[in-house]
């Protein structure tokens, strides 16, 4: 008698253990249990490769990731795309100093298409008010809130990532989650940037910014169009930077600082076509670069009229 | 001789000046543009303009440079430090078009062969690209705003006006916070909450 209760009660445990590994299953599969990921897309995370060394199809799963983690996390319907660089092409910008007045529509513009988050503090571009006969940085003051610009005695010089050519952050980066891709546009690999800020530190123009919160963005106000090294939403802890608006530029677009100028000062385009605006300014203006002396060979030029 | 002038001008790569036989007095050498210059078309003026002939086609033209009282547009001219007129640009005869200093009818919408009568470096650039502003891409057509797209012609120098928000200014990174008299913001600190509470 015994030994059958002992049966019985051996079957119910062995249904209810079986049951249990079924529900703990299903939570496990469920979207509550990863953050607000399935199972599947945390584990995809979790092993997710370097972007230069992930195929076709581990980028296209990467891509599909990002679209649902951007519809759990923000509400909205994204597109991440991966548009490859295009073939004889070498950006390159160039900003006419006697043209900008400081409006800062740049900022701003930079602010929504990039999907920074709103509380993040961070800005790609930093447009400095100087002081006339000077380019010393240090006297420069980007916090300027006047009733209105240009001021008497003043000139405005945006700053923003430069793209070098020979890129100190790039040599920085212990786990080489940044690099320069062949049109010119130094990129960030957010996934795998382990949040060191040693390219911080090696960057002279003070162009790339940690990432201290999660985004937050209305989901009205995400931009929908994005690229998996461009304006997707960005993680907490990481570096980001401008890219040229990869989004944008490797369709043809200009970048949103450029659509943005009332004043028409940002000139880019490909420095590989002799017939380009760009190279006009170059062969006919006198140009200079921010720093060229640490020869980091920037492709942003400023020049005046 | 003038033909060999033109050979100079085109081997130097200046400007195309065109032979135009339809004014009285002979041959006037017309801009038609730069033979290098990528071509382009010019965006169409937001603001509609208005028909001049419904009035100055039936007025007396006074070449005076005045204050135009009870006038139905603006008053005064704020360009070419008071030297100008209004039929330095105006065409007399068709109200509703502009004229050359050689003589040329321009429509409005080509104003920029008018500016660059006098402003010839400036359309120079312009043409090329290091002056005004494309629209939209930086390959493909190229769409430009013409001159009078940012600049009011009647009084052309760009106005101030506010700049948009400075950045947050970040705890540590600027001492001359009290200067800007901007809050001091902690890494922590959600700026604004009304825009981060929809999560």
């Amino acid at each position: 008698m015994n030994k059958e209760n002992n049966e019985e009660n051996l079957n119910l445990s062995r249904r209810k253990f079986i049951g249990g590994i079924g529900a703990t299953g299903a939570v496990a599969l469920s979207a509550g249990a990863w953050g607000g990921k399935t199972l599947q897309d945390a584990l995809g995370d979790l092993f997710q490769d370097h972007y230069q060394r992930m195929t076709p199809e581990e980028i296209k799963e990467v891509l599909a990731r990002i679209e649902r983690k951007a519809k759990s996390d923000y509400g909205a319907e994204i597109k991440c795309e991966n548009t490859p660089p295009r073939e004889k092409v070498l950006f390159g910008y160039a900003l006419n100093i006697a043209k900008c007045k400081g409006y800062r529509d740049c900022v701003h513009a930079c602010v929504k298409e990039n999907n920074h988050g709103r509380d993040s503090q961070t800005q790609y571009i930093r447009v400095l008010e100087m002081p006339n006969g000077t380019t010393d940085l240090e006297k420069s003051d980007h916090y300027y809130n006047h009733e209105q610009v240009p001021q008497d005695g003043k000139y405005y010089l945006p700053v923003q990532c430069m793209q070098c050519a020979d890129p100190p952050c790039v040599k920085a980066c212990p786990v080489s989650a940044t690099w320069a891709e062949p049109d010119g546009i130094v990129v960030v690999d957010y996934d795998w940037c382990i949040g060191c800020r040693y390219c911080m530190t090696a960057c002279p123009y003070w162009a790339r910014h940690f990432n201290w919160t999660t985004p937050r963005i209305p989901p009205e106000e995400v931009n929908p169009q994005t690229h998996y090294l461009g304006n997707r939403p960005r993680p907490r802890g990481v570096v980001e930077k401008c890219h040229f608006c990869i989004q944008r530029t490797r369709k043809g677009l200009q970048p949103a600082c450029m659509d943005a100028c009332p004043t028409g000062a940002r000139i880019f385009g490909n420095l590989l076509d002799p017939k380009s605006e760009i190279r006009y300014v170059l062969e006919n203006k006198t140009v200079f670069r921010l720093k060229e002396e640490l020869g980091t060979d920037p492709k942003f030029w400023y020049f005046t009229d | 001789m003038r033909r060999a002038l033109f050979l100079f001008w085109i081997s130097i790569g200046w400007p195309i000046w065109a032979t135009d036989n339809s004014t009285d007095g002979g041959a006037v050498l017309s801009f038609v543009g730069y033979p290098d210059a990528p071509n382009f078309t010019v965006k169409p003026l937001k603001k509609k303009i208005r028909n001049c002939e419904r009035c100055h086609g039936e007025m007396q033209h006074n070449t005076n440079i005045r204050v135009l009282e009870d006038a139905p547009h603006i008053d005064s001219l704020n360009h070419g430090n008071g030297r100008f007129w209004c039929l330095e640009c105006h065409d007399e005869v068709e109200s509703n078009k502009l004229q050359t200093p050689t003589g040329e009818k321009v429509g409005f919408a080509d104003a920029y062969l008018v500016c660059g009568s006098c402003h010839a470096n400036r359309q120079k650039d312009w043409y090329f690209g290091a002056h005004g502003k494309r629209v939209e891409n930086w390959d493909g057509q190229r769409v430009i705003l013409g001159c009078t797209n940012c600049h009011e012609p009647h009084e052309p120098t760009l106005q101030p006006y506010k700049p948009k928000a400075p950045p947050q200014l970040r705890v540590g990174l600027n001492p001359s916070a009290k200067k800007h008299q901007l809050p001091i913001i902690w890494p922590w600190q959600v700026i604004n909450t009304s825009e981060a509470n929809h999560e």
